[in-house]
C-alpha cells in the first residue's frame, strides 16, 4: 500500500470515523494498548510473586503490594506511548523505493491544547495516588511499640554483631522471635554501611556516632540473609551474615545458649526493657 | 573490505579489552598470581571429629610488623609497605574440604584495641576454644581474651551463599612488651596460637584481619583496605 | 555590500609567518611535555618536603595532580591570551585566526583551536574515547560477575572498576552531547558566527581532556574502593587515589561550567536577527536548560571534592564524625549535585530526540512551548528532589513524604515530553532512517527507565530496593537506554554535518538491533538480580542469582558487539562514507543550511529568520534561512503566523 493509500485509509477512518472499531486507527491504538497493557500487569503480578523473597514481616509485605499496585497504574500509561509510537511505526511508517527521497510533510499539528491538559490531569492525579499510597503506607510503618524487642546492630567492616540489650548476648547472627515488634538500633564503628535484612522490608544505613532506628514485626518462620548494601571498602560482598525468625520458645533457648542468664533472657524475650529508643542525631 | 573492517575493529577493541584485563589480572593477588605462591597444608593423617574419620591437616603461617622485611630471602609482600602489616609469606591457603584443619599462627606484631570487642572471643574453632602461648612461655586454652590487647585477629568466612554459613574468627593477642618494628621478624619474639576447624565444602573462603592495624578513618584504610595484606582467600579443595 | 559574489572564505586567508605567537608551536605534544614537567617537578618539592608528614601521600598527590593539569594547559596555549592581556599587548586579528586553525589543515584538531566546530568534533572524539574506556571496565565487571565466586579480579581492584566505570560515564555523558553538538551545532542553529567565548570553549574541552588522566592515575594509587559516589567516611579512608579523583572532579567541574556559561551566553547574545527565543530550535532550548541546570548543581561538586581533599590532605574534618564530621553531609551536598546531574545528562539528548523526531516525522514539534515548559519544570523540580537517594541513611526520616512528593511530582513534566514525543510522531510521515530508529528505542527504553523510578521514589519499597541491582538495572535503562541512545541518535543525525559523509545505515541497522536487543538482555537480567536482592557492587554473590547475573552479561557481550559495530560503522563513514549533501535530511534548521564541509565563521551571508523552523507541511517557504549570496535584507521582526512570546529582539550578533 502506497503511502498516499495509507494516508487516505486514515483519513477515512478518522478515530472517530464510521469504520468498525477495530480497524479504525483508534481501534487498532486500543488493541495494541491492551496488549501492552496486559503484558505490564502480568509482569507486575508475576514480578513480585516469583522473583522477590518470600517476605518475613508486614513491611516486606508493603514492598510486595506496592510493586504491585504501581505497576497496575503505571502499565496503561506506559502502554499508551508505547502504543501510540509503535502504531506511528508501522501505519504511518514512509516506505518509497529512494530512501534519500524525504516523505511529504505531514499534517501539521503544533500542539493540541485539550490533549495536553487531559494529559496533565491524568499524570497529576496518578501522581497524587502514588503520594498518598505512599504517605499512608510509609506512616503505618512508623508506629512505635513500646514492648518491642530492642537489638543493638553494630556493623563495622566487614561484620555485623548483634546485641540483645539486657541479656549480654552479643553475636553474629540474628535470632528473632516470631510475631513480637522489634526495634533495631542500628550504628557503625568506622564507615557508613547499610543494614538490609532484606526479607524484613526494612532498610537503614549504619552511620558511625549516630544510632538510627527501624521497626519490623516478624510475622513468618525461616532463615534470612542481612547484607550491606552500602560500599563499605574491600570485604563489602562478604558482609553478610543470616539470620532466622524462630518461635519464641526456641528464641529463648537461643539466648541461652548464647550465653544469657536465664533470668536475663526471661527479661528480653517477655517484657522488654524500653531503653534508649529514638537517637536521631547525636 | 568491508569485512576486513569489522573483523578489524573486532580484533582491536577484543585486543585493547583483552589487554586491559591482563593488566587488572597482573595487578589482583588472586590465582594465578599470589605473593609467594599458594600455601598448601601439610597432610598429617586423619582425625576423629564427632564420631567420623576426616583428613587432617596443618597450616602455619605468621603475620610480621613490617611487609618489606625479608623472610626466608623472600619479602613479606612483594609490594610491602614500611609501616604496612602483613600476614605472610602468603595470604592465599588451600585446604582440603571436610577435612580437621590444625592452624599455627606465629604473632610478631603489637597492638592495642579493637573497634569492637566481639572480637576477642573465639568462635567457629573445635570446641571454641584456642590456644594461645605467649612469648614467655605462658600457654593458656580460651574461647575468649584481652580485647585491649590485640594484635591481628584471623577471621574467616564462606563466600556469600545462603547454605554455607562457615564462620571462624579467633583473636591473635600481643603483649606490651613485644617490640614493634622488627627489621628481622623471624628473629623477634612472638604470640603463638593455635586453633583447628573443620573447613567446610569446597568454594573460595575470604579471611581478614578484624583489628584496625591500618590508617586513616577507623584505622581502616592503607593497609587494610589492600587486598593480600590483612586479606586472603581460603582456598577449599 | 551590494554585490552577488560571495565574500572570499575566512579559512582562505593568507597568514604572516609570525601569526599566531606562542601557537605556532603548541599542540596536545607540548602539553602533554609540559603537564609531565610541572607534575614532576611537583611531585619532587611536595615529596621532599611534606612527606612524612601525617597527610604526606595525599598532599603530594593533590600537588601533582594540580601542577598535571595546569602545566597541561599552559602547554596547550590555554593561558596564552590572558597572558598577553597582562603583559599588555593584545591578540592581533592574524592571531585570532591562526587559533581559529586558519592554515593549519587537520592538525588543528590536536590543538588549542577556538573554531566551535573544531572543539565540537574534538569533544565527539573524546566522547567516545571515554565510551571506550568504561565500556571495557564495565565489561571487566561483567565478566567477575559470570560466577557467583570468581577470582578473575580480586575484591580490591574489582572495587576500583566498579569506582571508575561510574565516574568515566558520568563524565561521558554529562558532554556527550553538551560537548559535541552543543558547541558544533548549536551555534550555527541560532545564526551565530561562533560560540560568545571562543577561547573559554577550546578551554573547556583541554581541561576536560587533562582531567581524564587523574582519573586513570586512580588504578596506579590503590584505586578508589567507594563507587563513584564516593561516601564519606569510607572515601577518607580510601587510599592516595582518592585525592586524584577528587581533582578530576574539580578539574572536571570547571570545564563544564564554562562550557555552561559558553552556551548560555552564545544563547543569550549570539541569535541572528529575527532568531527570537520563540524560533529557537528545541534543541537549543534543550542545551540551554541543561547548562543552566549544570551552572547550579556542579559547583556542588567541586565544593564537596574540595572539602574531601582537605579532610585527607590536611587534616580537616568536615566528613570524619569521629571527630566531630558528618557523612549525612557529605551525602547531601553530593546528592545536590548529583540528582540535577542526571538532568544535566538528560535534557540536552532529550531535545536531540524531539528535533529528530520533528525532521523525520515531517511535523512540527508538537507542543513547542509545552515541552520548554516541561525542560524547565524538570530543572526546576530536580533541585528539590536529593534526598530520594537517602531515605534509608536516616537522615531526617521525616522528611520522607515531602522528597516523595518533589520525586513524583518530577513524572509531570516527564510525561510532557513523552507527550511532546509521541504528539510529533503522531499522523507524521515516518521516515524511517537511522536516527528515527534510535528515537524509537529512546521511548522504548525510557518508558522502561521511567516506570521502574517510581517505584524506587516509593519510601517503603525503596527500603527494599535501596543498594540493590534494581536501582543500577533503572539508572541504566535512564542513562543509557534514554540518554544515550538519544545521544546516539543525535550522532546519526548530524553525523553528515559534522564530517561531511553519509552512514551506511545497513551496518548501522545490524548495530541498532544488536544494541536494542543487548540492552533489554542485560538490564533484565539486571532487574531479575534486583527482585531477588543481590546487592549493587559487591564481587561475590550468592549463587542464586547466578543465572540473572549470566544473563546480563551475556546481554552486556552483545551490547558491547553492538557498540564496536557501530563504532566501526562511524569510522568507516567518516573515512570511505558518500559525501554528504548539505541538507540530507531535508530539515528546516539553519545548521542544515550551510555549505558541508561548514566554512569557518558558518555564514558567508547573515542567516534571514522569520518564523521558527517547525514549518512542515504549512505550505509557507522556510522561515529560517541562508541567502545565497545577497546581503541579508532587514529582517522582518514581526512574524507571520508565530505564536506570541516571539518579540524579544535577538540583537548580539550583526
Amino acid at each position: 500500500m502506497s503511502f498516499e493509500e495509507e494516508v487516505d485509509e486514515i483519513e477515512a477512518n478518522t478515530l472517530l470515523g464510521g469504520a468498525p472499531f477495530f480497524s479504525r486507527p483508534g481501534g487498532k491504538i486500543f488493541i495494541i494498548w491492551l496488549v501492552f497493557t496486559v503484558i505490564g500487569v502480568l509482569i507486575g503480578f508475576y514480578a513480585p510473586h516469583h522473583l522477590l523473597p518470600v517476605m518475613q514481616s508486614p513491611e516486606g509485605g508493603d514492598v510486595w503490594a506496592t510493586i504491585v499496585f504501581f505497576t497496575v497504574l503505571a502499565a496503561p500509561v506506559a502502554a499508551l506511548v508505547y502504543a501510540i509510537a509503535f502504531y506511528s511505526l508501522f501505519a504511518w511508517r514512509h516506505r518509497s523505493e529512494d530512501p534519500d527521497v524525504p516523505p511529504p510533510d505531514a499534517e501539521p499539528q503544533r500542539g493540541n491544547g485539550p490533549v495536553t491538559v487531559v494529559w496533565l490531569a491524568v499524570s497529576t492525579v496518578l501522581v497524587v495516588v502514588l503520594l498518598f499510597w505512599g504517605i499512608a503506607v510509609w506512616s503505618a510503618q512508623q508506629v512505635s511499640h513500646p514492648n518491642a524487642l530492642q537489638v543493638n546492630v553494630t556493623g563495622q567492616q566487614w561484620l555485623w554483631t548483634y546485641s540483645y540489650p539486657g541479656t549480654g548476648v552479643e553475636t553474629r547472627t540474628l535470632d528473632l522471635p516470631v510475631n513480637r515488634p522489634v526495634q533495631f538500633n542500628v550504628t557503625s564503628v568506622d564507615v557508613t554501611h547499610g543494614f538490609w535484612p532484606a526479607v524484613l522490608g526494612v532498610q537503614v544505613d549504619a552511620n558511625p556516632d549516630v544510632v538510627t532506628v527501624i521497626r519490623t514485626t516478624p510475622n513468618k518462620l525461616g532463615k534470612f540473609i542481612v547484607q550491606c548494601s552500602q560500599l563499605c571498602g574491600l570485604y563489602h560482598a562478604f558482609m553478610n551474615n543470616t539470620g532466622d525468625v524462630v518461635t519464641s520458645q526456641q528464641f529463648d533457648t537461643w539466648l541461652q545458649s548464647n550465653g544469657a542468664t536465664p533470668t536475663a533472657a526471661a527479661t528480653a524475650a517477655g517484657t522488654s526493657s524500653s531503653g534508649s529508643t529514638t537517637a536521631m542525631g547525636k | 573490505m568491508r569485512p576486513l573492517g569489522i573483523l578489524l575493529t573486532f580484533v582491536v577493541a577484543l585486543v585493547a579489552i583483552g589487554g586491559v584485563a591482563a593488566f587488572f589480572i597482573s595487578q589482583s593477588y588472586t590465582s594465578p598470581n599470589y605473593p609467594n605462591g599458594v600455601q598448601v597444608a601439610q597432610p598429617l593423617g586423619t582425625a576423629v571429629v564427632n564420631g567420623q574419620s576426616v583428613p587432617h591437616v596443618a597450616l602455619q603461617f605468621q603475620t610480621y610488623p613490617d611487609s618489606t622485611g625479608s623472610v626466608a630471602g623472600k619479602q613479606v609482600h612483594p609490594s610491602g609497605n614500611p609501616a604496612w602489616p602483613a600476614y605472610g609469606l602468603s595470604n592465599q591457603y588451600q585446604v582440603p574440604a571436610h577435612s580437621l584443619v590444625t592452624v599455627t599462627i606465629r604473632q610478631y606484631d603489637s597492638g592495642g584495641s579493637l573497634n569492637n570487642p566481639w572480637f576477642a572471643k573465639v568462635s567457629g574453632t573445635v570446641g571454641g576454644v584456642a590456644t594461645f602461648t605467649s612469648p614467655d612461655g605462658k600457654t593458656v586454652t580460651t574461647n575468649h581474651v584481652d580485647p585491649d590487647n590485640i594484635g591481628h585477629t584471623f577471621t574467616m568466612r564462606s563466600a556469600p551463599g545462603v547454605d554455607s554459613a562457615f564462620f571462624l574468627n579467633v583473636p591473635l593477642p600481643t603483649n606490651a612488651n613485644l617490640p614493634n618494628n622488627q627489621t628481622n621478624p623471624d628473629a623477634g619474639q612472638y604470640y603463638t596460637v593455635k586453633f583447628s576447624f573443620l573447613s567446610g565444602a569446597k568454594g573460595v573462603y575470604a579471611w581478614n584481619c578484624e583489628f584496625p592495624c591500618g590508617q586513616m578513618v577507623a584505622s581502616f584504610g592503607g593497609v587494610m583496605g589492600a587486598y593480600g595484606f590483612m586479606s586472603g582467600f581460603v582456598h577449599v579443595v | 555590500m551590494t554585490t552577488a559574489v560571495a565574500p572570499p572564505l575566512l579559512e582562505d586567508t593568507q597568514l604572516g609567518p609570525k601569526a599566531g605567537g606562542f601557537y605556532r608551536y603548541q599542540n596536545i605534544w607540548t602539553g602533554l611535555g609540559f603537564g609531565i614537567f610541572l607534575g614532576f617537578v611537583a611531585w619532587l618539592v611536595s615529596h621532599a618536603t611534606v612527606q612524612g608528614s601525617n597527610w604526606g601521600t595525599d598532599m603530594v598527590v593533590t600537588c601533582t595532580m594540580v601542577a598535571w593539569v595546569v602545566g597541561f594547559n599552559i602547554g596547550m596555549g590555554t593561558f596564552n591570551a590572558p597572558i598577553h592581556w597582562i603583559l599588555g599587548h593584545d591578540q592581533t586579528h592574524e592571531d585570532e585566526l591562526y587559533a581559529a586553525g586558519v592554515g593549519q589543515g587537520s592538525s588543528r584538531y590536536l590543538k588549542f583551536c577556538t573554531d566551535h566546530k573544531v572543539v565540537g568534533t574534538q569533544y565527539l572524539v573524546l566522547v567516545m574515547v571515554l565510551f571506550g574506556v568504561g565500556g571495557t571496565l564495565a565489561m571487566m565487571i561483567r565478566t567477575q560477575l559470570i560466577t557467583p565466586h570468581s577470582s578473575f579480579l580480586d575484591p580490591q581492584t574489582y572495587n576500583a572498576i566498579v569506582t571508575i566505570h561510574g565516574m568515566v560515564m558520568i563524565i561521558a555523558t554529562i558532554i556527550m552531547v553538551s560537548g559535541p553538538f552543543a558547541n558544533f551545532i548549536m551555534p550555527i542553529m541560532i545564526g551565530a558566527k561562533d560560540m560568545a567565548f571562543p577561547r573559554l570553549n577550546a578551554m573547556s574541552f583541554w581541561v576536560v581532556v587533562s582531567a581524564v588522566p587523574c582519573l586513570l592515575a586512580t588504578f596506579f594509587l590503590g584505586g578508589v574502593n567507594a563507587g563513584w559516589t564516593t561516601y564519606a567516611p569510607l572515601s577518607v579512608q580510601a587510599p592516595a587515589a582518592m585525592d586524584a579523583f577528587a581533582m578530576t572532579i574539580i578539574t572536571f567541574v570547571v570545564s563544564v561550567t564554562v562550557a555552561g556559561v559558553n552556551t548560555i551566553v552564545t544563547v543569550v547574545t549570539m541569535r541572528a536577527k529575527g532568531m527570537t527565543m520563540g524560533r529557537l530550535p528545541i534543541f537549543t532550548w534543550g542545551t540551554v536548560v541543561g547548562g543552566a541546570l549544570g551552572l547550579y548543581a556542579m559547583p556542588a561538586f567541586l565544593a564537596v571534592m574540595t572539602m574531601m581533599i582537605t579532610d585527607r590532605a590536611t587534616g580537616t574534618s568536615f566528613f570524619v564524625p569521629e571527630v566531630g564530621g558528618s557523612q549525612w553531609l557529605y551525602e547531601n551536598i553530593f546528592w545536590i549535585m548529583g540528582h540535577p546531574e542526571v538532568y544535566v545528562i538528560l535534557l540536552p539528548p532529550v531535545a536531540a530526540v524531539l528535533e529528530i523526531a520533528s525532521t523525520f516525522a515531517r511535523k512540527p514539534v508538537f507542543g513547542y512551548k509545552v515541552a520548554i515548559a516541561g525542560f524547565v519544570a524538570i530543572a526546576a523540580l530536580s533541585i528539590m528532589v536529593w534526598a530520594h537517594h537517602m531515605f534509608t541513611t536516616g537522615w531526617a526520616p521525616n522528611l520522607a513524604a515531602p522528597f516523595m512528593l518533589t520525586t513524583e511530582l518530577i513524572s509531570i513534566p516527564t510525561g510532557i515530553i513523552f507527550l511532546c514525543t509521541i504528539g510529533t510522531l503522531w499522523k507524521g510521515s515516518i521516515w524511517t532512517r537511522l536516527p528515527m530508529w534510535f528515537v524509537y528505542l529512546f521511548v522504548w527504553n525510557f518508558i522502561i527507565g521511567g516506570v521502574t523510578g517510581i517505584y524506587l521514589s516509593d519510601v517503603p519499597a525503596d527500603q527494599f530496593f535501596h543498594g540493590d541491582m534494581f536501582v543500577t538495572a533503572h539508572f541504566h535503562y535512564t542513562l543509557l537506554g534514554g540518554a544515550m541512545i538519544g545521544a546516539t541518535a543525535a550522532v546519526c543525525y548530524w553525523f553528515p554535518k559534522v564530517s561531511g559523509r553519509m552512514l551506511n545505515e545497513r551496518v548501522g541497522k545490524v548495530a541498532f538491533w544488536m544494541i536494542a536487543i543487548g540492552i533489554q538482555v542485560t538490564y533484565f537480567g539486571q532487574f531479575w538480580e534486583g527482585f531477588q536482592g543481590m546487592a549493587r557492587r559487591i564481587a561475590y554473590y550468592n549463587p542464586h542469582y547466578e543465572t540473572a547475573n549470566q544473563m546480563s552479561t551475556a546481554g552486556a557481550y552483545l551490547l558491547m558487539a553492538g557498540w564496536l559495530v557501530f563504532l566501526y560503522m562511524m569510522i568507516n563513514g567518516w573515512r570511505h562514507g558518500k559525501i554528504a549533501p548539505a541538507n540530507p535530511w531535508h530539515a528546516k534548521t539553519l545548521e542544515w543550511k550551510v555549505p558541508t564541509p561548514v566554512p569557518l565563521e558558518n555564514f558567508l551571508v547573515d542567516p534571514v529568520v522569520t518564523s521558527d523552523p517547525y514549518t512542515y507541511g504549512e505550505g509557507v517557504p522556510d522561515g529560517q534561512e541562508v541567502p545565497e549570496s545577497a546581503p541579508a535584507p532587514e529582517p522582518e521582526l514581526v512574524p507571520a503566523g508565530s505564536a506570541p512570546g516571539d518579540q524579544i529582539d535577538a540583537g548580539g550578533a550583526s
